[in-house]
């Protein structure tokens, strides 16, 4: 496993990756690095800008590599970076007898040429590893006066986006209220068009995160029946004016500024004093990978904690753009690990980024949660709802119960003690071989309409169901 | 929500869905908080609190005719260890079609272990997986889910308590114990069941078929169903009784197949009969004796050239026309007898070279120590190493590294997997795939080696399946220890 700093500085494809991945060298953003001495392997997971971290392997024989981030520049950062370390601290990589399953998957579908001889590209005369590693360390420091004038641009530019985004909402309300004058029957033949049109609107008005939000109506609406859809249509637009109506009433907080316009940075909500930090045993429940229609994929992966005493969940949401791919997974249903989680300030706090990763944890069942006390398998969805009614997927752990399925063949979840009682449907189609299972506990998200499932356990064992 | 929020919300919906004003519907506690502003403004706080009603005051109506399954019933081996099961599901996904994936359950199955029901599940009318998986088979196919599979013997008066895969299985372990009272349960319960019921059940009268079964056989020439007639006739051919009339004159098939079949003599000193395909002059005629191939049976088309099934087939001129060599050996495995069958495959595969080959058709009636050797055969002489992934119904987990090293397999693996042809390498994947359901597994993991060493990545997915099988023994010898 040898890596020179040269065969870095000509894979580069220019000086601001390897600025970028000189940062990315410490220690502490690689949870994992290993290394597997046979097979010409190294590999690591990096926590990037992003939540869920990004997995970078590197063939050391012919200088292959892949990394699961969106970058358009290959290798990227991380690449890059994880070369950089194997060159400068070959010790970091633990020697690991064999290599994990998503470096199987890439090694399985990559077909090995001989190794082409890295030859320095056009424009490599200008980069430089050696600039890229002072950079970090030669970053001036700005004067006070410049200080100043930065935080005062700031400042303003806050206080246009507020105005911006104060009159989006002014504008959506409007919206709101032809929508009902007009018929919200209309509405939902329609949805794909009137949405689109004030999603456009709160773009430009800087309410981009609303926008998007606008953006998936007609997508949920169509997931559902004809019956269900004006109820549906009630549930999102009354949503909308809750929201809108809480923002105007608290425009600094992080939550609802987060949920109209943007988002804050890792590094904000890492320094934010009001982040919940929990540390513990997460298991990945599920992920969900879905393309908007803004252009971007939203790649949500929820969590369990394992060490709380009631159900507590986290999920690590990331964005990228729909033009760059499809992304591999970053982690694998099922995966457990010891973590430090700050979560982003919210009345219920769920989206969260992993601040520490201390290594995996052994597989097993689910705590006992005592869910058969509780009656109400939606009462975690209300207690969501009364803290936050914005919020449209709650994440819930289902009492036992079962899948049944009516007769147009749509599944729905029924509590095991309870035959005559409560029962969710479920969103898409279901597995048959589900309906064979008790499932002693069902992690799932609940939109107000339909069950979208996570996983299960059983006695089959864990059941991966997202 | 009380009774008249529910009746102000159901009437404020159907207002807004043809859309219009609510104030004056809304329920008066909502009224309280929506009044005093302007109309959109009442509106829009009336869709609020509706909204968070319908959220969480209100629950889904499930329908009354949900249905529950029965449950999953437990198989009588162990499941796979969740250790494994990343390898198996890699297995999974390399195999490329349904027969491929059956072979992988195959050889788990064959070191005691069975699949997780969300890895894989056999399909309702499955008569490949291995008999383990009989009860998930029916679970599939069970509508009502009343039924529970007894353990007991099956009897005519319990025959409907039995699922038809469990029956299935019962019967055909019947069949090879006690074949006579087999053939009168089938003979009672048959004619009763569907024609497609009625042909697989006839179809398991091959187990132990015997001289004893010919009336019953005779008497489906009368069945309603053509396929269980043709089933039957083949059968019958099996245990030499001629089908079809014999008179040789027009419309008698066999007397029309063996105008295409020219009778010779060979040899100097013993002069012995041989007989050759006739030389076809257009398409048509081959096309017409292909389907007389397929439609005559041995016992009659044998008979025509006054020989026993053994006779014909030991004067058959295996090489002259390859066409003609395979409807023959169609015909042989479809309806000649016992004895026909490992007539012909001892022959072939003890003069090997191509024409060995043929005995692939044979494999279904074959027993698996012939298998063994044909598989053994074509690994060995390696020219057609490709003709391995055709052989059916053997055993999995017993080629040693014996069989592979002693010939030329290997060497044409490694150098195949070396090569920069694509082809080449997709060749030398299929191969591997099925090596990997044969082998042993020490066999498996050595071949890894050999191929890893030849060029070959580690992680290759067409090695899926030597992975797990490797995997499956280390993990047998841990609980062994």
């Amino acid at each position: 496993m040898e890596f020179e700093l040269k065969t870095i500085e000509a894979l580069a494809p220019d000086q601001a990756s390897l600025s970028a991945a000189s940062k990315l060298t410490k220690r502490s953003n690689w949870p994992r690095l290993e290394k597997n001495e046979q097979q010409a392997l190294i590999w690591g997971e990096c926590q990037g800008s992003g939540s869920n971290p990004y997995r970078v392997v590197v063939d050391t024989g012919d200088h292959g590599y892949k990394c699961t981030c969106p970058s358009r520049k290959f290798p990227c950062k991380h690449t890059l970076a994880l070369m950089w370390i194997a060159a400068t601290a070959p010790a970091s990589f633990a020697a690991a007898e064999s290599s994990p399953e998503w470096v199987n998957d890439w090694l399985g579908r990559r077909r090995k040429t001989s190794p082409p001889p890295v030859q320095p590209i056009e424009g490599a005369a200008a980069k430089s590893i050696d600039e890229a590693a002072r950079t970090d360390e030669s970053a001036a420091a700005e004067d006070v006066a410049a200080v100043e004038r930065r935080e005062a641009a700031q400042r303003k530019r806050a206080e246009d986006t507020r105005q911006a985004v104060s009159a989006a909402l002014d504008e959506l309300d409007q919206w709101i209220a032809d929508q009902l004058r007009l018929g919200l029957s209309g509405f939902v033949d329609a949805s794909s068009d009137r949405c689109r049109r004030i999603a456009a609107r709160l773009v430009d008005m800087k309410a981009t995160a609303l926008a998007g939000r606008i953006d998936e109506i007609p997508s949920r609406l169509m997931a559902l029946r004809s019956e269900e859809k004006p109820d549906a249509a009630i549930r999102e637009l009354g949503k909308l004016v809750l929201l809108a109506k809480a923002w105007r009433a608290a425009p600094d907080d992080p939550e609802l500024k987060r949920l109209v316009s943007t988002s804050e940075t890792r590094e904000q909500v890492l320094a934010s004093p009001d982040a919940r930090q929990v540390e513990s045993f997460w298991e990945v429940l599920g992920e969900k990978i879905e393309s908007r229609r803004d252009g971007l994929v939203s790649h949500s992966t929820w969590l369990l904690d394992l060490k709380s005493t009631t159900p507590q969940f986290a999920v690590l949401l990331d964005y990228f753009p729909a033009s760059a791919g499809r992304r591999s997974n970053a982690f694998a249903p099922g995966d457990r690990f010891d973590a430090r989680l700050v979560f982003y300030p919210a009345r219920k706090p769920l989206r969260a980024l992993v601040a520490e990763r201390m290594g995996e944890v052994m597989s097993g069942a689910w705590p006992d949660f005592s869910l058969g006390a509780t009656k109400d398998p939606l009462a975690g969805h209300a207690s969501y709802q009364d803290a936050a009614p914005w919020i449209t997927d709650c994440p819930l752990l289902l009492p036992p119960g079962a899948i049944l399925v009516d007769d147009r063949g749509t599944g729905w979840w029924q509590a095991a003690d309870d035959p005559q009682g409560i029962a969710l449907p479920i969103a898409g189609a279901v597995n048959q071989t589900l309906l064979g299972l008790d499932l002693a506990a069902t992690a799932a998200l609940w939109d107000g309409a339909r069950l979208d499932l996570l996983a299960a356990q059983s006695g089959f064992g864990r059941l991966d169901l997202s | 929500m009380n009774e008249s929020e529910q009746t102000g919300l159901a009437t404020m919906r159907d207002c807004w869905i043809t859309g219009g004003a609510t104030f004056d519907l809304a329920p008066t506690a909502w009224k309280t908080i929506a009044g005093g502003t302007s109309p959109d403004e009442q509106e829009r706080r009336l869709l609020a609190i509706a909204a968070q009603a319908l959220d969480v005051a209100l629950r889904p109506a499930p329908p009354k005719t949900l249905k529950r399954r029965p449950p999953l019933p437990r198989l009588a081996l162990p499941m796979l260890p969740e250790r494994l099961r990343p390898l198996l599901r890699a297995a999974l996904k390399h195999a490329a079609d349904a027969r491929r994936k059956t072979r992988v359950v195959t050889l788990v199955a064959s070191r005691g272990f069975v699949l997780h029901p969300m890895d894989w599940m056999p399909v309702a009318p499955d008569q490949n997986s291995p008999d383990v998986y009989a009860p998930w088979i029916d679970w599939q196919a069970s509508l009502d889910g009343e039924r529970q599979a007894p353990q007991e013997k099956l009897t005519a008066e319990n025959w409907d308590e039995f699922y038809p895969a469990a029956r299935r299985i019962a019967l055909a372990d019947m069949r090879r114990s006690e074949p006579a009272s087999a053939r009168l349960l089938v003979e009672a319960k048959a004619s009763g069941e569907p024609a497609e019921v009625r042909l697989a059940l006839i179809e398991l009268m091959r187990f132990g078929l015997n001289p004893e079964d010919a009336p019953f056989l005779k008497s489906l020439s009368a069945d309603r169903s053509g396929k269980v007639r043709e089933l039957a006739g083949r059968l019958l051919a099996r245990l030499g009784e001629h089908g079809r009339s014999n008179d040789g004159g027009e419309g008698d098939p066999a007397a029309e197949l063996a105008a295409f079949i020219s009778e010779g003599k060979s040899g100097f000193i013993r002069r012995r009969r041989i007989y050759t395909p006739a030389k076809l002059k257009s398409p048509a005629q081959e096309k017409r004796r292909a389907e007389l191939f397929e439609t005559c049976n041995l016992v009659d088309l044998a008979a025509r050239f006054n020989a026993t099934e053994p006779e014909f087939i030991g004067a058959w001129q295996f090489g002259a026309d390859n066409n003609a060599d395979i409807l023959i050996a169609r015909m042989v495995a479809a309806s000649g007898s016992d004895a026909a069958v490992t007539h012909m495959a001892d022959a072939l595969v003890a003069d090997g070279g191509k024409p060995a080959l043929f005995v692939l058709h044979l494999t279904p009636r074959l027993d698996s120590r012939r298998k063994r050797a044909l598989v053994r055969l074509i690994l060995k002489q390696a020219n057609y190493l490709n003709a391995i992934n055709l052989a059916e119904g053997i055993d999995a987990g017993w080629l040693e590294w014996d069989d592979l090293s002693n010939g030329s397999a290997l060497a044409a693996l490694r150098s195949a997997v070396a090569e920069n042809d694509n082809a080449m390498r997709r060749g030398a994947d299929e191969i591997l795939e099925t090596i990997g359901f044969l082998a042993t597994a020490t066999t498996a993991a050595k071949l890894i080696d050999e191929v890893v060493a030849a060029g070959m990545p580690p992680a290759a997915p067409s090695l899926s399946v030597l992975r797990l099988n490797a995997a499956l023994a280390e993990h047998q010898s841990r609980t062994d220890t």
